[in-house]
């Protein structure tokens, strides 16, 4: 079943052309710009306040944005009139604590545009599959927290779309309903429909997405494939190993046009490259030098380590969100 | 819009499903019968008071008093004797309760027709009513029998007189007394101020659970926020629809096999001033129109308040000034009904404020220019229209803000935005 995922198609299914929005007293985006690919992953990163929540609710035409465009399926509305073709799972979530489990589910399923006897199908078929079956008919309120989380996930993807919008998907999650909304995730994505989430916590987004913008106060820092933002922004670390023998590792590491800052430890030794530097050409110079090496390994950052780069270790912690 | 109907569908199940709105529905009839019936019923029928008379007359007043009081079924009485003692012993029966009150009378009752009663229930008007028509009966007989009126024609003068009125409506006299339009009247302000109310907050909850659960923000990713507003108020007012259908059932049923307090016995005064009227179509009708335009009007201010709401409290606070308006509404409907046609009554049931309770209160208690209902409904429609308008751009911006309340200055910004 795990097909090669089909090549992202050229027209993106998402774009925003300098998007802004200001709350009273203070900008939660500017002119920010991203297009998301169809048939990706694509995380949208940025600390808390970061303006991650503000962008998904003008993509939903929950919030008007003060300038700029937003296209959807290259149709200029908005995801509003598109929410058919939309699965949303905003940060904060709720259901109707009084209703019955599958009357939500129809409910919501009809707001997305299903007829209702299609809704309830979708519903119970979904209701099965996550194990939920047999509290179909009890209240919202009677389940557990676990359970309505999956509820509340089932009736984000109830109408099939072909593009879901979650905003910080994995928050408040037990590791259960996280394994599950992972594996739903990646089912999606082989079944060819898009998905844009937004996180804070990098780790997640470095197995998952394949493309990301970072964004930071309103600001988009980079975007494109996760893969060509490691490449760019990464491979000047390198760690090395001896075996005994240095040799002359000690001229090599004070070439300043080689290496701009060193770490050594004697046996063990972490280097940054200066700019335009060779690994390769490190690794000869070593070798001629008489050192006997036991490790040589250029290291790939870490998207955290590139998100902090980027965004300053002020910036990465918590901000006040005078917009939620 | 098959949204906004979808809206309106779930509104309408999930309330009908409640027990409460069984609970109303069943009730409901009950519940006005008694609001409407039992103060009056209370009043007049406090079970048969056992009273003394203190008779220091010297002649033959007390005596006769006493015997008509006992001709009373309100009342069982006993005369005894004045003496200095004798005051502070019933006094003291009055305090165990073993005693309603006593009378007092002295040869002054016939002259300047004064006595005195002392009781432990001295406001039961009931009870001071009666005292006073049999006192008086007995001293202007007495008085009459004092100039040589004979007593058998004293007893044939006494006929008790009742006044049948009758309504004139459009040239023609009804058959309606004028008891039956103002208990219909008074009926209807009950019952328009009741649902009002009651529907209006409805709406307020219904905003506010799904503000604070935070679905809201997935409705109005697939709906425009006014669609979810107009879906919100049109349920609930059907909901609201389906009760009065069920009270007008009900009530129907009730009246037919209606219990023997309401007609039968000595109810006497609540049997006049309270008579089951008959409705007519037209008066149905201007009662239903009124109640949706009130319902529209102040559901819509409810949900602008449930929007800017955060918690219960909050929006019990917030919704304060607006059931003012309401309460204000109902209680000057007592001051309309003894002049239906003063300019206070006119203001009232012009302002759109209070014209969904005041329209259909003057309709019922007297003539009505043709043209008064029309402005009234005209300034109601375009009020509507007006108030749904701040309110939806209130609702839009407040149901997605989290926090402080906000003041009044910023829900201008939000209604100018």
């Amino acid at each position: 079943m795990a097909s090669p995922s089909p090549a992202p198609s050229p027209a993106p299914i998402l774009t925003l052309d300098r998007v802004s929005k200001h709350f009273a007293g203070h900008t939660a985006v500017a002119e920010l710009s991203l297009s998301v690919p169809r048939g990706v992953i694509y995380g949208l990163l940025g600390p808390n306040g970061a303006g991650k929540t503000t962008t998904i609710r003008m993509i939903m035409n929950i919030l008007e944005p003060d300038g700029g465009a937003v296209q959807v399926f290259g149709e200029p509305d908005g995801g509003r009139a598109q929410s058919e073709r939309i699965g949303y799972l905003p940060e904060e979530r709720g259901l109707y604590r009084k209703m019955r489990v599958l009357d939500v589910l129809v409910f919501l399923g009809e707001m997305k545009g299903l007829e209702r006897r299609r809704a309830r199908l979708q519903a119970e078929a979904w209701l099965e599959r996550l194990g939920l079956a047999q509290w179909r008919l009890r209240r919202v309120d009677e389940l557990s927290k676990g359970m309505q989380q999956k509820v509340q996930f089932i009736s984000t993807v109830l109408h099939d779309p072909d593009l879901l919008i979650l905003d910080e998907p994995f928050s408040g999650l037990d590791p259960v309903n996280a394994q599950v909304m992972k594996d739903t995730v990646l089912d999606l994505r082989s079944r060819g429909k898009t998905i844009l989430f937004s996180t804070h916590i990098m780790e997640q987004a470095e197995k998952l997405c394949e493309q990301l913008c970072i964004i930071a106060r309103g600001r988009k820092l980079v975007d494109g494939a996760l893969s060509d933002i490691k490449r760019t922004r990464s491979g000047h670390h390198l760690v090395i190993g001896f075996d005994g023998s240095l040799g002359g590792a000690a001229q090599v590491f004070a070439d300043k046009e080689l290496v701009s800052k060193v770490d050594n430890y004697g046996q063990y030794a972490e280097l940054e490259l200066a700019s335009g530097a060779d690994p390769q050409q490190i690794l000869r110079r070593l070798v001629t030098s008489g050192a006997r090496l036991s490790k040589f390994e250029l290291q790939e950052a870490s998207l955290h380590k590139i998100f902090i780069d980027l965004v300053g270790p002020d910036a990465a912690r918590t901000e006040a969100r005078p917009d939620a | 819009m098959r949204k906004v109907w979808v809206v309106i569908r779930r509104e309408f199940v999930e309330r009908i499903r409640r027990r409460w709105f069984w609970v109303m529905a069943l009730l409901g009839p009950l519940f006005f019968a008694a609001v409407f019936v039992l103060p009056t019923v209370l009043a007049s029928r406090g079970g048969v008071r056992q009273i003394v008379v203190v008779d220091a007359t010297t002649g033959p007043v007390g005596a006769r008093i006493t015997h008509l009081l006992n001709d009373s079924p309100m009342f069982r009485a006993r005369r005894v004797p004045a003496s200095g003692k004798v005051v502070d012993s019933l006094t003291t029966q009055v305090e165990q309760k073993r005693l309603a009150g006593f009378l007092i009378v002295t040869d002054a009752a016939a002259d300047s027709g004064k006595a005195e009663y002392r009781g432990s229930n001295v406001s039961g008007f009931a009870t001071v009513g009666a005292l006073e028509r049999t006192i008086g009966d007995v001293v202007s007989a007495v008085r009459l029998e004092r100039e040589g009126v004979d007593p058998r024609v004293v007893a044939r003068a006494r006929i008790p007189v009742r006044i049948d009125t009758k309504k004139i409506a459009g040239g023609k006299t009804t058959g309606e007394t004028a008891a039956q339009s103002f208990s219909l009247a008074y009926f209807m302000g009950i019952i328009l101020y009741t649902a009002i109310l009651l529907y209006g907050i409805n709406v307020m909850s219904s905003v506010l659970e799904e503000k604070t659960t935070r679905i809201v923000e997935v409705l109005v990713s697939s709906l425009r926020p006014f669609q979810l507003m107009l879906g919100k108020v049109l349920g609930v007012g059907a909901v609201s629809i389906l009760q009065f259908l069920i009270w007008g059932v009900s009530a129907r049923v009730l009246f037919a096999h209606r219990p023997g307090f309401l007609t039968g016995g000595d109810v006497g005064e609540a049997d006049q001033i309270f008579q089951v009227p008959h409705v007519s179509g037209a008066t149905a009708a201007v009662f239903i129109t009124y109640f949706l335009g009130g319902f529209f009007l102040y559901s819509a201010m409810f949900a602008a308040v449930g929007a800017i709401s955060s918690s219960e409290q909050e929006a019990r606070q917030a919704q304060q000034p607006i059931s003012w308006l309401l309460v204000l509404s109902f209680v000057s409907m007592f001051g309309m009904l003894s002049d239906p046609a003063s300019a206070f009554a006119v203001t009232l049931s012009l302002v759109p404020f209070s014209s969904p309770i005041a329209m259909p209160v003057r309709w019922v208690a007297g003539n009505l220019p043709t043209y008064e209902l029309a402005l009234s409904l005209g300034i109601l429609a375009v009020s509507i229209v007006a108030v749904t308008w701040i309110a939806a751009r209130i609702y839009r911006v407040g149901i997605l803000m989290t926090g402080k309340r906000p003041n009044l200055r910023e829900l201008v910004r939000w209604v100018r935005a």
